[in-house]
């Protein structure tokens, strides 16, 4: 007993003095992506804590009581937006009480407000499936999209916290060209996918198919949570008889059998991309989630 | 990991919240426990989400108030069918409540295949989180629960089966939406079953004891470990059932 409470003590005073050193801004990301881009451009003179991890359905977060103890000390809140944080994030800001970083102030950023979004409804009809109104909330899988918003974050950052104003920049700076870069590298490299059709397991990689021009025939799950119909299923496998697809796709987090199923029904290799950084053990930041996306789909070509 | 976790405003909330889940839950799961219906709250809530859903699907927004009304118009029709069929098949009747479980679950994602928004809506009803609950979402809850136990503990032996049933369906449909249907299993469940063999006079008290340690460990747990709380509350609650019944051991 009191050997127990001796380590229940130890293991206490770990917690309480591992608390992390005090940096001039707390910047509370939402998806990895947008922690590692904030870590490229804050450096040391930020503190990054990052709600939802790699393996993670972003529309799902558990509520921990981090989220809401990380919120309340954010001097920015880094984040999608176009609703995919909406199951979960009005409720962390709520909480946390954080005039700082509520929606409208200079603490609050949305990437999806830089970037130029796909699939915005015509009409808002209900019965289309999982619509969001503000278009395509997944533009992570499209490194051109970062460039706006890795502008819209040094912006931010200077304005927050001016003292580091120069390093931001700089770092900004130096981060932008080596980004163009490597997509000119990534764009070499996957030329051999232009125009290929493939099968999605759910329209989730909108961004990806339209920078490498990628075509999806078909989608395996046409609505999240809703076990796809029998007609529905027979209904793929025609669609893949008459136009032939060289692979499926599916992001890490997303359940492996209905790709399996389509390989089973009709011999298409199914492929896991990582989706975000930290989707696999190599995705570990920006330039390495995008080195893996081609390399695993260059595979699912040519196994 | 650091002390923000332990900040106070953060963690009392949720344990206001479990407590006033367990004011209502430790009585009732007794009752639960001894008709040998543990699934009735599983039962119940799906079918109050199917209310929901419905309601969706006939082109009316559930939102508010309204949803409330369906969620709960549609756990009190699950009642009435749940007095029905004690009368009826009384012998059989845990097994029906699994039934209706199973079916009310099932023909929600039937009315989903056309619905995509009723997904959200019945992750909401059944998907409660305790962290995320404000003092001031309490409120509305805390007052029908005072009335919940108003009638409990003054009208029990004259309520029969069809007030028994009634009064589970408004109760489990709060508490599902506040905690979440596993946390609202467990508050049920596990602290009857916990003092199922202690003398009758200290039932109901240890019963509420075990529950709100259960949830204060299991929430202290979640702020030192940074854990998702209300998988770590059950798990708690589970702990001190287990707890419970080794000193019984030791002691006789």
């Amino acid at each position: 007993m009191n050997k127990l409470l001796i380590n229940a003590v130890l293991i206490s005073a770990l917690f309480f003095t591992a608390a992390p050193a005090k940096a001039a801004v707390n910047i509370f990301a939402c998806e990895p992506e947008w922690g590692s881009l904030a870590t490229e451009i804050g450096g040391d003179a930020v503190s990054v804590y990052v709600a939802s991890t790699g393996r993670q359905d972003p529309h799902q977060v558990q509520a921990r009581p981090s989220l809401i103890a990380r919120a309340r000390s954010a001097d920015l809140v880094f984040c999608t937006g176009a609703e995919l944080e909406v199951g979960w994030m009005p409720v962390v800001l709520r909480q946390a009480a954080n005039g700082k970083i509520q929606p409208g102030s200079p603490g609050y950023l949305e990437a999806a407000s830089v970037v130029s979004m796909k699939e915005i409804p015509q009409h808002l009809d209900r019965a289309e499936g999982d619509v969001h109104a503000a278009g395509n909330p997944h533009i992570q899988t499209d490194p051109r999209n970062f460039l706006p918003v890795v502008d819209a974050l040094a912006a931010r950052l200077a304005e927050i916290d001016p003292t580091h104003a120069s390093i931001y920049k700089a770092r900004h700076d130096a981060f932008v060209a080596k980004w163009r870069a490597a997509i000119r590298k990534w764009e070499t490299e996957a030329a051999p996918l232009k125009g290929m059709q493939i099968a999605v397991q759910h329209k989730n990689w909108i961004y990806l198919l339209d920078w490498l021009g990628l075509r999806d025939v078909v989608a395996l799950e046409p609505k999240p949570g809703v076990p796809p119909s029998s007609g529905y299923l027979s209904e793929v496998l025609a669609k893949v008889k008459a136009s032939p697809v060289k692979m499926t796709i599916r992001a890490a987090y997303e359940d492996e059998r209905p790709s399996q199923w389509l390989k089973q029904n009709a011999g298409v290799p199914a492929v896991e991309l990582p989706f975000t950084v930290g989707g696999n053990d190599k995705a570990k930041d920006l330039f390495g989630l995008f080195d893996e996306t081609i390399d695993h789909l260059m595979k699912g070509v040519r196994p | 990991m650091n002390m923000e976790n332990f900040d106070l405003t953060i963690l009392l909330p949720a344990l206001l919240a479990g407590l006033l889940v367990l004011a209502t839950h430790v009585p009732l799961g007794r009752q639960v426990l001894t008709r040998g219906i543990v699934f009735i709250d599983l039962a119940l809530a799906q079918v109050a989400g199917l209310g929901i859903i419905l309601m969706d699907t006939l082109g009316f927004e559930p939102h508010g108030w309204r949803a409330q009304a369906a969620a709960c118009a549609a756990a009190l029709v699950g009642a009435l069918l749940l007095t029905w069929t004690q009368k009826r098949w009384a012998e059989v009747q845990e097994a029906l409540v699994g039934t209706l479980f199973a079916a009310a679950a099932c023909a929600g994602l039937l009315l989903l295949a056309h619905n995509p928004h009723g997904g959200e809506h019945l992750q909401d009803l059944l998907g409660g989180q305790i962290l995320w609950t404000s003092p001031y979402d309490l409120i509305p809850v805390a007052i029908l629960y005072a009335a919940v136990l108003a009638i409990w503990f003054g009208f029990r032996q004259r309520l029969g089966d069809l007030g028994f049933y009634l009064l589970f369906a408004v109760t489990v449909t709060a508490s599902v939406q506040l905690v979440g249907i596993y946390l609202v299993f467990a508050s049920l469940i596990v602290p009857a079953l916990a003092v199922r063999r202690m003398r009758e006079a200290l039932q109901l008290p240890m019963g509420y004891a075990i529950g709100a340690l259960g949830y204060a460990v299991g929430l202290l747990f979640s702020a030192m470990f940074d854990l998702p709380t209300g998988p770590v509350i059950v798990c708690a609650l589970v702990a001190m059932m287990a707890l419970t019944w080794m000193a019984e051991r030791g002691k006789g």
